[in-house]
């Protein structure tokens, strides 16, 4: 009798223990994400739903998560971080989602940061790398994506080493921001290192539109290596001013520059410049990828993707295969147990294999270097993936 | 039904309202307030406290452009020194929240001061202007005072109480948000009664008729401001709260574009509209959501492609057609129903 009556109480508290967890049932599972949906920026929200929604459709093809299939409930914030908060608030209270793949901008998931921690949500952020995300590491959140320290770092070492620009003049322009400080640890590690000539570093205000006055001060020091830290429209500025100059320079740039809107703006300066990145842009991985796309998305859906796309798919993927094993019996700390133990998850090539078993929680830190061909726009691969970061 | 005022005693000139009436409705509303966190969930309890945060600050600019007539698209740097302030004391300098709060809003009110006796000379939109750069102003200094505002990092607020309730929770959070609401609410109602009040009255109306009649500009402009300021900065402060996390891209000028969309869609003016205005501008994408998932084809590709675009335009059309067949806002058209069913059947 006393075995019955324990049993019945384990019963009882482990199936509560399963209902605490919400978003599943026995036929779903709900995975959210909060996004730029709406305004200037929602090319990239865009396309990170395009890549939820092509992971979660392959997912649900081939027999979903252990028998459940995938459910995919956006939310847009607009890039306002008080909407984020707002927006996971109600993926959490109202879809009861189970856990979390596209996260918006940086300040948007610091502004989530709380409620991810308080509701041990199971997060996987590919979109914002930053350190603030992942230092100090919080248990449930899981970051893919490398350091700008290293993407610029990786790039002026291919420059130095392989381009080898005669009488070299290294110089940075950069935001005046968290951003740009990691820009410049890149930069000053790359000049300490290979013992070149720190010709100017110059800073900017977020926003700032007009480069002229920096470039010339660019132009004065000699600067034929440039590591620029501008940003779309800023970035594309920058090179603007620099042709109208004449300068003829090596430039190393932000992954934010290899998408098609910003290759548009920046393209007709005519630089042939380079990007440090963690996802693939342009090999099998991506025609792989664009080729089943087609299979599952409409054509609007289609023209969305870019690198946003690949990474929010693969994000999907590493949850999906986190929640698989857990079995029948999904919950949320299990989730976060089985993401921890992910090792060399391939991708496919879309980024490097993912693992998440390190201190930080934070994987595909190895990066591929690109170089634009101005004139057709697109990328070549200089080198595969590398891990550039200081050992 | 009551169908006109016809005032008989000092007293009732002074009331908040001599009508038995509003009171009454005033008590039912206020019930259904206190009631809603038994029935509603956490979200919309979250959407409910996010409004009243709107009440507050709308409430606040509301005595600066609407009564005094002197227009600031400022509001978010008000915001933001009410929520950093907030934030940094209680997670940096371990002040309880009874002091963070009145501190949110007094050092609000005293920068306003900076801001305020410029504007001593300037009036429409070169106040406009003025106000709009104090907000840019705000922001480069947060970033870069790093030492003391942890710069572009931003700041965590931790876990809070008030009177032993967790403020991170939804129904206590309600509470308290309304509670402030009630108490700007007062203030500004008691405030545009008294001399004060009317002296900014006359300002808005005509600043050099007001300063003949004995009018001291100089006073009442820079108490509109700091007063104005004050409420501002606990709203800042209650968003803060609210959020938990307190960062410069947090309060971007389209705060302080919504702060006077709020205003003007309520009743320029009206304390009742820039209430009514800021919780349905707060409510509004919440409604536009809801029938879209009612009316809309979650099948068709045009919905699931643009939904958000044009949910965004529902959004700004909703917004524009009110103020072209509305122009005195929403205040005016509760006015008008008011009228037609006091005067019915005779109304026309």
């Amino acid at each position: 009798m006393k075995s019955l009556v324990l049993g019945f109480a384990a019963l009882l508290m482990s199936s509560s223990a399963y209902a605490a967890d919400p978003g599943v049932t026995d036929t779903e599972i709900k995975i959210g994400d909060v996004n730029i949906l709406t305004g200037p920026a929602s090319f990239i929200g865009r396309a990170v739903s395009v890549g939820s929604k092509m992971a979660a459709a392959e997912i649900n093809e081939a027999g979903g998560v252990n028998g459940r299939k995938i459910v995919i409930a956006t939310e847009d914030d607009g890039y306002v971080p008080a909407r984020s908060f707002q927006g996971l608030k109600k993926l959490i209270e109202s879809d009861e989602i189970f856990a979390l793949n596209g996260t918006s901008g940086t300040a948007n998931i610091l502004a989530m940061l709380p409620l991810i921690e308080e509701n041990n949500l199971p997060t996987v952020v590919t979109t914002t790398p930053a350190e603030l995300v992942y230092k100090p590491v919080r248990p449930s959140v899981f970051v893919i994506g490398a350091r700008y320290v290293d993407a610029f770092y990786g790039q002026l070492k291919y420059i130095h080493d392989k381009l080898e620009p005669a009488n070299p003049v290294y110089g940075l322009i950069r935001q005046d921001d968290d951003f740009g400080v990691t820009v410049e640890g890149g930069y000053d590690r790359a000049v300490k290192e290979f013992g070149v000539k720190d010709g100017i570093r110059l800073k900017f205000k977020r926003g700032t539109t007009n480069f002229s006055a920096e470039v010339l001060q660019l132009r004065a020091a000699g600067v034929n290596v440039l590591a620029n830290g501008g940003i779309i429209a800023g970035a594309a500025n920058i090179l603007g001013e620099a042709r109208k100059l004449s300068m003829d320079m090596q430039v190393a740039s932000v992954w934010s520059e290899d998408m098609p809107p910003s290759v548009k703006l920046s393209a007709p300066a005519g630089y042939a410049y380079l990007v440090g990145d963690y996802v693939a842009l342009n090999d099998q991985a991506t025609d792989a990828f664009d080729a089943t796309a087609k299979k599952y998305l409409s054509e609007g859906e289609v023209a969305a993707i870019n690198r946003y796309s690949y990474i929010t798919y693969v994000g999907l993927k590493v949850l999906a295969k986190a929640m698989e094993g857990c079995g029948k019996e999904l919950t949320r700390a299990c989730t976060i147990e089985q993401l921890r133990k992910i090792k060399d998850f391939d991708t496919g090539g879309l980024t490097a294999p993912i693992s998440f078993d390190n201190d930080l929680q934070l994987s595909g830190t190895s990066l591929k270097i690109y170089q634009l061909d101005p004139k057709t726009q697109k990328f070549t691969t200089l080198q595969d993936f590398t891990d550039f970061s200081a050992k | 039904m009551r169908t006109g005022h016809f005032k008989e005693s000092y007293a009732s000139l002074v009331a908040l309202n001599d009508s038995h009436v509003v009171w009454a409705w005033t008590a039912v509303l206020l019930a259904g307030l206190l009631a809603l966190p038994l029935f509603a969930g956490n979200y919309p309890l979250s959407l409910a406290s996010a409004a009243l945060i709107a009440v507050v600050g709308a409430v606040g600019l509301n005595l600066l452009t609407g009564t005094t007539g002197l227009i600031s698209i400022g509001q978010s740097g008000f915001l933001a020194i009410g929520a950093y302030t907030n934030g940094l004391l209680l997670a940096d300098y371990d002040w309880p929240l009874w002091a963070t709060m009145p501190a949110a809003g007094i050092l609000s009110a005293l920068i306003s001061l900076l801001v305020g006796i410029p504007s001593l000379r300037l009036k429409g939109l070169y106040l406009a202007i003025t106000t709009l750069a104090f907000a840019f102003i705000v922001t480069h200094i947060i970033l870069y005072a790093e030492d003391i505002t942890h710069g572009p990092n931003g700041v965590f607020l931790p876990k809070v109480t008030a009177f032993g309730f967790d403020l991170s929770r939804d129904r206590p959070f309600f509470y308290f948000t309304l509670a402030f609401t009630i108490l700007a609410i007062l203030l500004a109602l008691n405030l545009s009664r008294t001399r004060i009040g009317r002296a900014w009255m006359a300002i808005r109306d005509h600043d050099i008729a007001a300063r003949v009649m004995g009018i001291d500009l100089v006073r009442y402009k820079l108490l509109a401001f700091m007063i104005s300021s004050f409420i501002v900065g606990i709203a800042g402060a209650l968003m803060s709260l609210q959020i938990r996390f307190v960062n410069t891209d947090v309060f971007g000028l389209i705060l302080s574009i919504e702060a006077l969309a709020m205003i003007i869609l309520g009743g320029l003016g009206s304390i009742a509209g820039a209430v009514l205005g800021a919780v349905f501008l707060s409510l509004l994408p919440e409604v536009i959501r809801l029938a879209f998932e009612t009316f809309g084809d979650p099948s068709s590709t045009t919905y699931t492609t643009y939904v958000y675009e044009i949910r965004g335009i529902a959004y700004g059309v909703v917004i524009v057609a009110f103020l072209r067949f509305k122009p005195e806002g929403l205040i005016g058209l509760w006015r008008d129903a008011k009228r037609y069913w006091t005067n019915w059947p005779l109304a026309y």
